[in-house]
């Protein structure tokens, strides 16, 4: 059961208005990253708060483009590599966004919008064509599958990139080095607030998301699917996800161990996609 | 122009010195008196700081009024005029603006980037205008909010400001970058110092929920607890510290004892196998804390040498950053200094309309003379139109006569200005420049 092109008349203009507001938000997000970077080397200032205004920036007007794909082919971006990229980006963009409101917070972007740029640039680079679903992929349990499911991925990765930054301060300051990781990165309170506020929007998230995908291939008769490769990769991020949140109630596994800990399911996570993704799946599914 | 700075600092003079230099802000109006006795002087100001003092002089070109200065100083530090000359620093015009603006930002302090010296430029500022009235008049005000408003845009826009300048500031830092915040942290201080007290009190301005002091004696403890005037700070007997271990999360020790009071031994066992994020500062010599102390899990261990480690890279980044800081200040100098070379041609400017306004009269006294029958609206409303006409005229080229003597060579325009109006004298020179008005500025526009 693979979505096909939708087939629009009035595409190609549409396309190009999407395609031109997704390219500025790039530009967006590749601009801010750099100005992040900048003031990583010089340990804030002006940099920071211009980077931080840039990515906002961005964020809206990437908003403004997924907006107007909704009106305009009257479908969600959920479907189909370029348009669930492109949303992916958008719902880690804003977590991060929402959650770093707090000026204090604000260098974890220097580490989640790289995750953001790499989104953003495949569904551009892939293209944004919508994606007419069969019929039996339509309705709200797979539009509630799919976006709590990117709710749950954003979450993650929030909390990895403030897991790695943990590990990071945490050397910096326990080998007292004193250069741009001890005075750009957050405190190690602050790096640890936002991995388990990430991860107490992710892993129930990615819960829902779950169930919601089970609930409706159930409907379907085709049970827990667990061969599928989108089905096995939920499963093996969730089980990731399901330790590292494990490993941070452990009082004797706190600190730097479950900051390493959230770190390795994300990799895990991103390994278990490229592989099922490029090696099994092929590289021409719609397989997010 | 006439600007002028002359003033000593610590690059120029050791602090024995620069103490003598040194001026209360209570003696500050009567420096500022015998500054304003000298003819030449129109505006002064003082700046005086355990790091410099510098007088800002605002005076007829020709008479820049920096021997007066440099009399008040010399007299000042009991020094005879001629030996004085050595320690102290000159600068004029352009160059003064430029000091005054790098001061304001922190770039010519000893700590490059400390923030106190903002607020002492606005004090002296504040001093000269309300301690002696017409001490500071249109030139030295804009000159004055220019630089405060150029130091806030540095500390602003580059990192010149950040970090930790000082070992009780890098210990607080230190500190703040394990628990972000403090409020509801406890502290416990080993040993009482000046240098333990003073990162005491960074803590508690920070929001250190309570901070326990033990010493030597109870007697001495209570002794400083009083002194740090806290509610928050309480004193205990020194055998109550392996107790007090269990709970704290910030350890400052600084005692004078030969051997560590802080052993891995003690330490493990008051803390139990408690994991949690504990930060010593020892700041002693010998070391207080014994170095292994430091491998134990959730604890952050640091030395004298660690806290200088963090100046010196704040130190470090703030040089950096400064360059960038330097690029703005010169910017906002460059247009303070074109504001007051566009001054320059106010004397012209008024002497032209002056010229204009004569000839005006002369003209219209002439021409009305052989009109008969007019009646007084009718005279009035001609001499109103010959005012309005001359005004008009007048408008464009006193704009670019602004505009021209803000660029360089703007005397050069002046003097070729007056030459076309047919002025007598040389531009600029000898005439004293008015304050200015809010009318002037307006007139600009």
């Amino acid at each position: 059961m693979r979505p096909v092109p939708l087939a629009v008349g009035e595409a190609r203009p549409l396309l190009a208005v999407i395609f031109a507001l997704h390219l500025a938000a790039l530009a967006g997000y590749v601009a801010a990253w750099g100005f992040l970077a900048r003031a990583f080397r010089s340990g804030g200032g002006l940099q920071e708060s211009v980077g931080w205004w840039t990515a906002v920036g961005a964020v809206l007007v990437h908003t403004l483009g997924l907006a107007w794909f909704v009106a305009r082919y009257r479908t969600f971006p959920l479907v189909g590599l370029g348009p669930a990229s492109s949303s992916l980006a958008l719902a880690i963009a804003l977590l991060t966004l929402g959650a770093a409101v707090r000026q204090e917070r604000r260098p974890t972007a220097l580490f989640v919008l790289p995750v953001v740029v790499v989104l953003t640039g495949l569904a551009v680079l892939v293209g944004l064509q919508p994606v007419l679903l069969q019929s039996t992929f339509r309705g709200p349990w797979f539009v509630l599958h799919v976006a709590t499911v990117f709710v749950g991925c954003a979450g993650l990765i929030l909390a990895s990139a403030a897991a790695a930054m943990y590990v990071l301060q945490f050397r910096a300051l326990k080998r007292k080095r004193f250069g741009s990781v001890f005075r750009f990165f957050p405190s190690l309170d602050v790096l640890d607030r936002l991995n388990r506020l990430g991860l107490l929007v992710g892993f129930p998230g990615l819960t829902v998301g779950l169930i919601a995908g089970w609930s409706w291939t159930l409907t379907y008769g085709r049970g827990l699917a667990l061969g599928d490769p989108q089905v096995a990769f939920g499963v093996v991020t969730w089980l990731a996800y399901l330790v590292a949140i494990g490993v941070r109630m452990s009082p004797d596994w706190r600190g730097e161990r479950a900051a390493f800990v959230s770190t390795g399911a994300f990799v895990v996570s991103v390994l278990t996609f490229l592989v099922l993704r490029v090696v099994i799946v092929g590289p021409e599914s719609v397989f997010l | 122009m006439g600007l002028t700075i002359v003033g000593v600092n610590h690059r120029t003079a050791p602090i024995d010195l620069r103490e003598r230099f040194y001026l209360s802000p209570e003696e500050i109006p009567a420096a500022l008196d015998s500054l304003l006795d000298e003819e030449a002087v129109e505006e002064c100001a003082l700046l005086s700081t355990c790091n410099r003092t510098e007088c800002y002089l605002w005076s007829a070109p020709a008479a820049p009024g920096e021997d007066a200065a440099a009399r008040l100083l010399a007299e000042r530090a009991g020094l005879e005029a001629s030996r004085v000359g050595r320690y102290l620093y000159r600068w004029r015009d352009a160059e003064a603006v430029l000091h005054l603006f790098r001061v304001a930002g922190g770039l010519d302090s000893m700590v490059v980037g400390e923030p106190q010296i903002q607020g002492q430029v606005e004090e002296a500022y504040r001093t000269a205008r309300e301690g002696r009235p017409g001490a500071v008049g249109h030139v030295l005000h804009r000159l004055f909010q220019s630089a405060l408003s150029a130091g806030g845009r540095v500390r602003s826009q580059t990192a010149v400001g950040e970090g930790a300048a000082s070992v009780p500031a890098a210990a607080v830092q230190l500190v703040l970058k394990v628990f972000g915040s403090l409020e509801g942290r406890r502290a416990l201080v080993i040993g009482a110092g000046e240098m333990g007290e003073a990162i005491l009190h960074g803590l508690l301005d920070r929001g250190v929920g309570e901070a326990v002091v033990t010493s030597r004696t109870l007697e001495r403890s209570r002794e400083t607890a009083a002194r740090l005037g806290e509610d928050r700070v309480r004193a205990a007997p020194y055998l109550d510290v392996p107790e007090e271990l269990r709970s704290v999360d910030v350890v400052l020790t600084s005692t004078s004892a030969p051997h560590p009071v802080v052993t891995t031994e003690a330490l493990e066992s008051a803390r139990g196998g408690d994991r949690r994020d504990l930060v010593i500062v020892d700041i002693a010599l010998p070391r207080d804390v014994e170095p292994a102390v430091g491998d134990l899990p959730g604890v952050f261990l640091y030395n004298i040498d660690d806290l200088q480690a963090v100046v010196q890279a704040t130190e470090e980044a703030r040089q950096a950053e400064g360059r960038e800081a330097e690029v703005l200040l010169r910017e906002d100098a460059d247009v303070f200094v074109s504001w007051l070379m566009a001054r320059q041609a106010v004397p012209l400017i008024r002497e032209i309309r002056r010229s204009a306004e004569e000839t005006r009269v002369e003209a219209m006294e002439e021409a009305l003379e052989g009109i008969e029958g007019l009646s007084e609206a009718e005279r009035e409303r001609i001499l109103g139109a010959s005012r309005l006409l001359v005004h008009r005229l007048l408008h464009a080229p006193t704009v670019a006569l602004r505009a021209l003597a803000g660029e360089p060579g703007g005397a050069d325009h002046l003097e070729i200005a007056r030459r076309l109006f047919a002025l007598d004298g040389p531009a600029g020179n000898g005439a004293k420049i008015d304050e200015g008005t809010d009318e002037d500025d307006d007139e600009r526009g």
